[in-house]
């Protein structure tokens, strides 16, 4: 038995280093070999986030130009390694690439092409009326600092409303996630302190509350528990019935993560906008008015300059941000303003062929 | 005569001789690839693992281990909190299915009549067939609300065990202890069915002879039955603590997901095929996703060592049994 199980094992560790050897050779020609597919066929991977949105246009895009699409929701982080390894045609992130990341990538486009909203719902039964919130007091507790619904900070922002003596339970998710990217970019603008000790990404360490898996998971938490709150996108929220909170901005008022809502946080975008770091459109200032909801974010699609296949994704890339538009709403992904499809198009003219 | 009868019947056999040579020489050949084939992908998988958790080794190094913090913000990651809640879920979800589990099994071997045991035994074992994100959902929605609202105020204030450091605090749905009772749920069918096995092989004659030296039914189950099969049960709770250790999803939806440690069970934590399972995908830089395979690599090499360690448990108990 004992001599089985040597064999086993040295079987095992023989195998391993075989392949190790044998890798040297054969990885260019395992690496070079994805890329090359029949014409007219595209192939993708990266955010789960926008892919109700994708999963609507791929039917279509086939229907118009022909070009077959498979996009498989791995995630950003695989997105973002897919692309730079060029195993696939195009990659998808819920976060722009960071500089190393665009190094690293070497020659990425990153072009936004969806837009939606995070809404917080929470769970208190009987509340005469819709709870609001301000950043800074959504940021305490997620930083365990305010615990307790009927806090002085809480009350005052919800004059004449029967908030309970009842401890808050924040959810959050526990897998990767733009959402949460997009929550915690929020939470760092308006609280220093969530910044220096959370930071923004697409998971990170919250220091107080329970996680949960996707956004059924932490709806489903906060379904069962009484005095819990947590964040999903606007749509899952919407679409399962959530209550869901109103959120303080800039101009003094509360404001709600509709259609109208996240088209007010884009008005004060730059008329032309030039680089990524523009579209930054989280706690929109004062100008952009009364209705701005202030936690919205855009989703990217990463393309190379160079492509074997460059007709095909500069079509599909600008059919997505042009007429693949309309059919977000209904998702609760906002159509994109005139401002960020110029800015678009003049990325995707910059798609060459190899 | 003989001539000519010994032609045909020389060939005939010289020809079934080889037809039987081919036949062997073609099981051999096919069971020879199956069993290489899966050493290899083994082999393959292992080095895969390795070689993309590489960067995560060697920015980290061995003080991953006992490192507490996870934090995707700052790429700073330690493994401290999955090991503690690894070995903790598996541990308490060990020590409640191991009786549990004996438990059934004696009760359908030897207790229940004929009828009862078929269709219990049927039930538990579809109990295994439940996928476990479906059993995770289930504890999501109606398992660990129960638990928050019945179980653990029972365990700190009926039975007064609050002032205990592990039952202190208020009482969650999501948790360790919610964890670690699915993850028992999910063991104990297999390690029922296994403990079954062992003990409806056990002679006869054997537990028959005791009762006949006038031992009673538990003395007779205790002496005979339990030694026969003690080597088996071993092996069965080692699975299971392969099971408990590998399941990712169910553990992923119900224990919370924390990134630090809590003392009490109440209190939610994380194990390291949940984390692996819930920032696989979503993880935005090369460091997570190969501090994530260096977690992967961890959990490997202790199934590995516990499977051989299992395989040297069972030996020796083999070996004291053939002494007797």
């Amino acid at each position: 038995m004992k001599k089985a199980l040597a064999l086993t094992l040295a079987t095992v560790t023989l195998v391993a280093l075989a392949v190790v050897a044998g890798r040297a050779g054969a990885a260019p020609a395992a690496s070079a070999a994805p890329a090359k597919a029949s014409a007219g066929s595209l192939v993708g991977t990266g955010a789960t986030f926008p892919f109700p949105l994708i999963s609507k246009w791929i039917p279509e895009v086939g229907r118009a130009y022909g070009i077959d699409i498979t996009y498989s929701p791995t995630g950003s982080g695989a997105g973002i390694a897919a692309i730079t390894a060029r195993t696939v045609d195009f990659g998808a992130s819920d976060a722009p690439l960071s500089p190393d990341q665009l190094t690293a990538c070497n020659g990425c486009l990153v072009i936004p092409w969806a837009l939606s909203a995070t809404s917080i719902p929470y769970n208190l039964p009987g509340l005469n009326g819709r709870l609001k919130l301000t950043g800074p007091v959504l940021a305490d507790i997620y930083l365990g600092k305010i615990t307790n619904w009927n806090d002085q900070r809480i009350r005052a922002l919800n004059a004449g409303r029967n908030l309970p003596d009842m401890k808050i339970t924040p959810v959050y998710r526990s897998d990767g996630s733009g959402t949460t990217f997009n929550f915690t970019e929020y939470l760092s603008a308006v609280s220093k302190e969530f910044r220096d000790r959370v930071g923004n990404n697409t998971s990170v360490n919250f220091p107080a509350g329970v996680g949960a898996r996707g956004s059924s998971g932490v709806a489903g938490v906060v379904d069962k528990t009484q005095g819990a709150l947590t964040y999903v996108d606007v749509a899952y929220s919407k679409a399962n019935k959530l209550q869901f909170a109103q959120m303080r901005n800039n101009a003094g008022k509360y404001a709600l993560p509709g259609l109208r809502g996240i088209q007010a946080a884009l008005s004060k975008l730059p008329a032309r906008v030039t680089q990524l770091s523009q579209l930054k459109i989280v706690n929109p200032p004062k100008a952009a008015g009364p209705l701005a909801y202030p936690i919205c974010t855009f989703t990217y699609v990463i393309v190379p300059t160079k492509s074997g296949k460059a007709a095909d994704l500069r079509k599909f890339v600008y059919w997505s941000v042009t007429q693949g538009q309309k059919f977000g709403p209904p998702l609760l992904f906002q159509p994109l303003p005139k401002t960020v499809q110029a800015f678009a198009f003049r990325e995707i003219k910059k798609i060459q062929v190899t | 005569m003989t001539s000519i009868s010994d032609t045909p019947a020389a060939s005939s056999v010289e020809l079934e001789r080889r037809g039987l040579r081919l036949g062997d020489f073609l099981f051999k050949g096919v069971s020879l690839l199956a069993a290489a084939g899966s050493a290899f992908l083994l082999g393959l998988i292992a080095w895969k693992v390795l070689d993309l958790a590489w960067p995560a080794v060697q920015h980290f190094g061995l003080e991953f281990l006992w490192t507490e913090e996870w934090n995707p913000a700052t790429d700073v990651y330690g493994a401290l909190v999955f090991i503690y809640g690894t070995v903790l879920t598996s541990v308490i979800a060990l020590a409640l299915a191991t009786p549990l589990s004996i438990a059934i099994a004696l009760f359908l071997t030897e207790m229940a009549p004929k009828r009862l045991a078929a269709p219990i035994a049927t039930m538990i074992e579809l109990l295994a067939a439940i996928p476990s994100v479906v059993l995770g959902l289930w504890g999501i929605l109606v398992f660990g609300p129960w638990v928050a609202e019945h179980l653990e105020p029972f365990i700190a204030d009926t039975l007064h065990l609050g002032f205990l450091p592990i039952f202190s605090g208020s009482p969650n749905q999501v948790g360790i202890l919610p964890a670690s009772l699915i993850l028992t749920i999910m063991i104990i069918p297999i390690a029922s069915a296994i403990c079954r096995e062992l003990f409806s092989r056990t002679p006869r004659e054997l537990t028959d002879g005791a009762l006949a030296l006038g031992s009673t039914r538990w003395e007779a189950i205790r002496g005979v039955m339990f030694a026969y099969a003690a080597p088996g049960i071993v092996a069965a709770v080692l699975l299971g603590l392969g099971r408990a250790f590998g399941e990712a999803i169910a553990v992923t939806q119900t224990i919370g997901s924390a990134n630090q440690i809590n003392i009490s069970w109440f209190a939610t934590g994380d194990t390291r095929a949940s984390r692996i399972a819930s920032q696989y995908q979503g993880a935005t830089s090369q460091l997570q996703a190969s501090a994530i395979l260096y977690l992967a690599a961890i959990l490997m090499i202790i199934s590995l060592v516990t499977n051989v360690a299992a395989q040297l448990v069972v030996n020796k108990f083999e070996r004291s049994r053939r002494a007797l």
